[in-house]
């Protein structure tokens, strides 16, 4: 396999858009291009979950590609729910490592505000199974609340982690100019105080508004090629190190222990080996943090921290951006913001930034290896990523 | 008239699947007897959900996986005041959604 | 003899308990100070209200232009026992909210507008307009409609509000719907919120000056405007142009696209 870098990286701000999403998606693309002096690429993947039922735009990937001009390149659209955007980079890791194609532009877009929050959360819970979890009226709100009960009842998390979670995750935002909420929230004002339990109600019991991500428009772009390319953009050189993918059952009920993420932990095991790290030297990671429980508990899964003890490391700070493992430095997808399809890119692009230390006020000092989880349906399908800086 | 959710039970290993599955998970046949889940069983987990999809014309429902008799688990509705995890519940089938003009069919679990 | 017109066309108010001032914590650690005020201030009020009316989304449009309609009302004395309650934080204005009384026993919900998002402002406003209702001036209903979804899922579903459909509504033909004392006693532990007597240097700020909004809802950037403004129905497009050459171009937010 040949080796797989970064050669240019671009974002939107993560809020809401209100252009087309054909445009959206061209948009970080045309500054990766213009970071890396590409003109030309091999091969086009292009990221998304929704635009054929939201926007009535389907073969994104066709339209984007004309969009930049790059015909007659190839294209292709990923569809794997939130978690499109870590496998479309995926996909292009295989295409360059195998050596099929040298440069390869993967953009992730999602326009989900162009419809109200009760039909993008109806979108979101057609992940579910049709029959057996749609029809009651399931959607992912009420899969991470009940894992989030059970997790209160087995390892004592209690409802002050998540409020820190989502604190310590707002403030990460306030740092990044793209974030969706720039919002600095307070434990006092979420939890303590007598308004507290107005000002953040109850959305599935025992989660809370402010421990759930907002509904997000945005895309990101990374190009990924050989060294070769890569070395020409003058740019610190990131190595797309390690790729892991695991999948687990649809229905969250036929789990055999419903406490565990196995395809996390599978996922991350797998992108870990092939860059030949230890869970120990990840510098900086992006979890995803759809809910706050689910940063806690990737945390473990990830093999950051023992099972059971992710809420006492976050509790004692070394989680938070000076602390011993920094995670979701952009604000995560609680504050930074959940655009499904681009959630994966998003959150490869803030670790390309740490990794050259452009991340500015929330950079990691020397951050050599970073992580990403992204998380397709409710822990169903998981795929990780590992990056390495390189001389 | 009784009205049951099916669970399917693999020819080859007896293993019971719910929902449907075209193989089983755990050998890998293909053919399976239809069986009615039993409807007595033990709440795992449970949730108040406030954010329903539109066509919900409710505040909130009641979310729960229980495990029944037969050890296969379901996520069903409840309708149950101050549900505990662990407590004994019973399954009737209800009317659990309205999608349009068709009624969804499943499974609501009581305290019992 | 103008002077006697104008007396005819003066409804006269009733006399009615003020708000109480009250303040609570947000999300963000912020005190919101929630209080009354009077025709005086509506100028100050006015001009915030006004660029809303040119948003078109979350029918910011349709609830802006009708506030702005019946704060004027309010001004220029045209509504019989209409009040106006405005939320600031540290005197930047983020929600008004305004009713009336139709009679001793029954109240009117008119609008409520949030001017900073994602705190649930609009929540807390719209709630201490129902607890001026039914706490201090101990009013049976309030009559309520939606004109949004949202509004819709917010206030119908959440208070479980009694159908009035045979009664008409002051805002239109929608379906009117009633907040009765029981709901309100049944919702109140969850919906109400706030402390009393506010702090008198809170009061003070807030009554100091009512400041501008600090990140109101903007205009959505239109893809069709060219299009458009051969038939512009609300003269958004034309006036959005004629505010960028009139006034100095907003700041965009750091990081947005096109910045």
């Amino acid at each position: 396999m040949r080796e797989v870098y970064v050669a240019g990286i671009g974002i939107t701000s993560f809020t809401r858009l209100e252009y087309p999403l054909v445009e959206i998606a061209a948009y970080p693309a045309m500054m990766a291009l213009k970071e890396s002096g590409l003109r030309k690429i091999d091969h086009l993947y292009a990221a998304n979950m929704g635009g054929g039922r939201i926007n009535g735009q389907t073969g994104l990937a066709s339209a984007v590609v004309d969009n930049l001009g790059l015909t007659p390149a190839g294209a292709e659209t990923i569809e794997n729910g939130p978690a499109s955007g870590a496998s479309a980079l995926k996909e292009g890791f295989m295409a360059v490592a195998s050596g099929m194609h040298d440069v390869v532009l993967v953009t992730g877009a999602e326009r989900m505000r162009a419809v109200n929050n009760l039909e993008a959360t109806d979108f979101v819970a057609t992940l579910t199974h049709p029959y057996a979890e749609y029809i009651y009226g399931v959607t992912l709100p009420s899969l991470a609340g009940m894992f989030t009960r059970l997790h209160m009842d087995r390892y004592k998390v209690t409802p002050r982690h998540l409020a820190m979670v989502a604190v310590k995750n707002h403030g990460n935002a306030m740092f990044n100019p793209f974030a969706h909420l720039h919002q600095p929230i307070t434990l006092e004002g979420i939890l303590d105080s007598e308004d507290a339990a107005t000002n953040n109600p109850v959305v599935a019991d025992p989660l809370r508004f402010f421990d759930c991500c907002p509904v997000s428009d945005g895309a990101a772009c990374l190009i990924l090629s050989t060294a070769e390319v890569a070395r020409k953009t003058g740019k610190p050189m990131v190595r797309l190190s390690g790729v892991g993918q695991a999948t687990d059952t649809l229905c969250v009920h036929e789990r055999d222990n419903p406490l565990e993420l196995p395809a996390v932990r599978g996922a991350a095991a797998q992108s870990l080996k092939m860059a030949g790290k230890k869970p120990s030297d990840v510098d900086v990671a992006e979890l995803h943090d759809a809910f706050t429980i689910l940063e806690i508990v990737e945390s473990e899964e990830c093999g950051f921290f023992k099972k059971g003890e992710g809420h006492l490391a976050l509790a004692k700070g070394e989680t938070g951006l000076k602390g011993r493992l920094p995670i979701n430095t952009s604000g995560g997808l609680k504050a930074k913001g959940h655009p499904v399809g681009a959630t994966g890119v998003g959150q490869a692009h803030e670790i390309v930034l740490q990794l050259r230390g452009e991340a500015g006020e929330r950079q990691v000092k020397g951050a050599k290896t970073g992580f990403t989880v992204n998380f397709g349906g409710f822990g169903n399908n998981v795929v990780s990523l590992c990056f390495t800086r390189e001389k | 008239m009784q009205l049951d959710i099916l669970g399917y039970q693999c020819k080859k290993c007896q293993t019971i699947s719910y929902p449907y599955r075209t193989l089983c998970r755990k050998c890998g046949h293909d053919a399976f007897d239809p069986v009615p889940l039993p409807k007595k069983g033990k709440l795992l987990t449970f949730t108040q959900l406030f954010t329903l999809p539109g066509d919900f014309e409710v505040n909130d429902i009641t979310l729960g996986i229980v495990e029944l008799e037969n050890g296969v688990r379901m996520t069903a509705q409840l309708k149950i005041d101050a549900p505990k995890m662990g407590m004994a519940v019973q399954g009737k089938v209800e009317v659990v959604r309205q999608a349009g003009y068709d009624k969804c069919r499943g499974m609501v679990f009581y305290p019992r | 003899m103008a002077v006697d017109l104008e007396k005819l066309l003066r409804p006269v108010d009733n006399p009615a308990l003020p708000f109480p001032p009250k303040c609570m914590t947000l999300a963000s650690g912020e005190i919101m100070v929630v209080r009354q005020v009077g025709r005086e201030e509506i100028p100050n009020i006015l001009p915030h209200i006004e660029p809303l009316i040119h948003v078109e989304r979350d029918y910011y449009d349709i609830v802006a232009a009708r506030l702005y309609a019946e704060l004027l009302g309010f001004y220029r004395h045209r509504v019989q026992d209409e009040y106006v309650l405005v939320a600031q934080i540290d005197g930047e204005l983020t929600a008004v909210v305004n009713g009336r009384r139709v009679d001793s026993k029954v109240g009117m919900s008119y609008h409520t507008l949030t001017l900073r998002r994602g705190l649930r402002i609009g929540s807390h406003a719209f709630a201490s307009k129902m607890e001026y209702h039914m706490e201090i001036m101990k009013q049976e209903a309030v009559l309520v409609v939606a004109e949004s979804p949202i509004g819709f899922r917010r206030w119908m579903i959440e208070y479980e509000l009694e159908k009035r459909f045979e009664v008409p509504h002051e805002l239109g033909g929608v379906p009117t719907y009633a907040l009765t004392q029981a709901l309100y006693q049944k919702a109140r532990g969850k919906l109400i919120v706030g402390r009393r007597p506010v702090p008198v240097k809170l009061l003070a700020k807030a009554e100091a000056a009512i400041l501008p909004p600090s990140d109101p809802p903007r205009p959505p950037m239109d893809m069709l405007a060219a299009t458009r403004s051969m038939s512009d129905p609300t003269g958004s497009v034309l006036i959005s142009r004629r505010a960028d050459e009139l006034r100095a171009p907003v700041p965009a937010k750091k990081g947005a696209r096109h910045a």
